[in-house]
């Protein structure tokens, strides 16, 4: 690569007229564009970086600064106590979400993607779902409250709690389906095709195998908004100190989130010290789920192409593009 | 499903003895995508066991036809067709299931495509997705597909690898073993080799002909060194017509239309100089 590059610089030497040695000299202009440039996205990086270390270094301070393991085991009195209902019911709205926006997402992004013939309709749903994500998440919350909580009578309860977050995330899985369905290889579709493969069965078996990185990671970024939200929760599930129970209906559910922007204005000291805490369980939640997701990635991807020649340990892909070069 | 898979096998099986029916055929076919005819008044057959390789300039439609051989145009917006293609006697749009044929006419594409599994599950998707074999039979049947198109040695101790870290000519017949096992009557194959190196094409061509008479071949190549010295029969397509048919060395010798000699000497408009 850099003997292609020098000799390349060396033709358009030659190709000049000058004995010079070397590339030609770049203008002065040139340079400062160039740095501009680079400041500018150097002074991006760094705001993003920044941000995200700042807010983890003020999570992290508040809550260390008065630590109790106990908080996991221990439950909320009101404003003290303990948060370890508040993490059972945020893991049992995370699981509820994963299954109910995980079905619908996906199932509506395997229809946009592969059986919705491009006309009025699909417009629709497709215009449909991206109105969808851009309601506020207290909207949801109202209607949801409006009628699941009042309408249907089911008062504060997991279930309307689920529905609402779960239509709120829905659209997110079913771009992120829809596009990485789409970015599959015709090649693969049309292998399969030749074989005699039915449509269901090549989408099952060639198809969605290849797309599963892209859609896990959209369901978990869905998962991460839906763990991160408040509004709708404070309208559908309300607040209890209670575990949450088998009921889906009738009972309220406690969650994280409700502690961090609750108990944060609340005058005890110890209150206080739950909302820097459940801030900082919710923040180490999403860092899991965002690995989660590229554990995923990594699992389900060893035949992908581009894992293909460089599967394994780095010398190992070094030995392949020198045997790669060495072919061609 | 299993009792109609069956009888199809045994049609394989007994190869149907009607020596001099041709395998598949076309009386009067024409082909296009909405306002745009693509191929018009193609009557030809293909004779069993032989390699018939379609040639002409880009454009002159081969390709297209080749595709709707086992109906891989249906799905393109807009495609139309109008005459009959035939298999073993029965019209393919009518009397044979779309999945069946592709079964029987199987497909191999210009670039190499496996699937992104391991290459024992690439050999055996076929005859899983068709439940031709029990899947105590899977590894068998890889060897056995492997060695046929003599991949076995250098894989032999990788089925479980991704097929990405093969070569580009080891993929083609990776894909070529995957058509095979399905055990198809006829192969259709779109300029097999254009991607390929010089041995793998010539690992890919020697394979062909040890593959018929027992299977029929039909291939598009651009590649008229190719045409000679890989096909028994040979089409020549120009501007969506088929304008001579015969057997490969008689056309090369003695081509009866104008067109197809200047084609065949290497000139790239066989027309223009009229």
């Amino acid at each position: 690569m850099a003997g292609a590059t020098a000799s390349l610089a060396g033709a358009t030497a030659s190709l000049a007229g000058s004995a010079r040695r070397g590339p030609p000299a770049i203008s002065w202009r040139r340079r400062i564009v160039d740095n501009a440039w680079w400041g500018l996205c150097w002074v991006g990086l760094l705001a993003v970086v920044g941000v995200v270390v700042w807010i983890l270094a003020g999570v992290a301070s508040r809550a260390f600064s008065d630590w109790k393991w106990s908080v996991l085991w221990t439950q909320s009195t009101g404003t003290g106590g303990g948060l370890a209902n508040t993490i059972a019911g945020t893991f049992v709205i995370l699981v509820g979400v994963a299954i109910l926006a995980g079905a619908v997402g996906i199932g509506a992004g395997v229809y946009l993607a592969e059986t919705a013939r491009p006309g009025p309709v699909t417009t629709f749903l497709r215009s449909a779902s991206e109105v969808l994500s851009g309601v506020p998440s207290i909207v949801f919350g109202y209607v949801g409250y409006i009628t699941l909580v009042i309408g249907l009578h089911w008062g504060y309860s997991l279930l309307a709690a689920l529905i609402v977050l779960s239509l709120l995330v829905v659209p997110y899985v079913a771009k992120a389906t829809e596009l990485s369905l789409g970015q599959v290889p015709l090649a693969y579709r049309e292998g399969g095709e030749a074989l005699g493969m039915t449509k269901t069965y090549r989408l099952r078996r060639v198809v969605m195998p290849s797309a599963i990185p892209g859609i896990a990671t959209g369901l978990i970024v869905a998962l991460a908004i839906s763990v991160g939200e408040t509004a709708p929760l404070i309208y559908t599930a309300s607040f209890t100190n209670a575990y949450p129970s088998i009921h889906l209906l009738h009972q309220p559910v406690s969650y994280l989130t409700y502690a961090a922007y609750t108990f944060f204005d609340e005058p005890s000291r110890a209150a206080q010290q739950l909302s820097a805490d459940a801030a900082l369980l919710l923040v180490a939640l999403v860092l899991i789920l965002i690995v989660l997701a590229r554990v995923i990635v990594r699992l389900t991807q060893k035949y992908s192409p581009e894992r293909g020649a460089g599967s394994g340990s780095f010398s190992e892909r070094r030995a392949a593009r020198r045997a790669q070069a060495g072919a061609d | 499903m299993q009792d109609q898979h069956g009888t199809d096998t045994l049609v394989l099986n007994g190869r149907r003895p009607v020596d001099g029916q041709p395998v598949m055929a076309a009386r009067d076919l024409a082909l296009g995508f909405g306002s745009t005819t693509v191929m018009r008044d193609i009557t030809v057959d293909f004779p069993r066991g032989s390699i018939t390789a379609l040639v002409g300039p880009s454009g002159s439609g081969k390709t297209t036809f080749l595709r709707s051989l086992n109906r891989m145009n249906d799905k393109v917006r807009g495609f139309w067709n109008r005459g009959t293609i035939t298999l073993e006697g029965q019209d393919v749009h009518g009397d044979i299931d779309p999945l069946v044929l592709r079964r029987r006419v199987g497909m191999v594409f210009q670039r190499p495509n496996p699937f992104p599994m391991s290459i024992q599950d690439n050999i055996v998707s076929g005859v899983r997705a068709h439940r031709m074999a029990r899947r105590s039979d899977f590894r068998d049947i890889a060897e056995t597909r492997l060695a046929e198109v003599g991949l076995w040695s250098a894989v032999a101790d990788r089925l479980g690898d991704s097929p990405f870290r093969l070569s580009g000519g080891q993929q083609q017949l990776l894909c070529l073993a995957r058509a095979l096992a399905v055990e198809p009557e006829v192969l259709l194959l779109d300029e097999p080799t254009s991607s390929l190196d010089p041995r793998s094409t010539e690992a890919v061509e020697e394979l062909l002909r040890r593959l018929t008479p027992g299977l029929t071949v039909i291939i598009v190549t651009h590649n008229l060194a190719q045409a000679k010295r890989l096909s028994d029969d040979m089409i020549f397509f120009y501007e969506g017509r088929l304008v001579e048919t015969g057997k490969t060395a008689q056309m090369f010798d003695s081509p009866e239309r104008s067109e197809t000699a200047r084609y065949l000497l290497g000139e790239a408009d066989p027309v223009s100089h009229r």
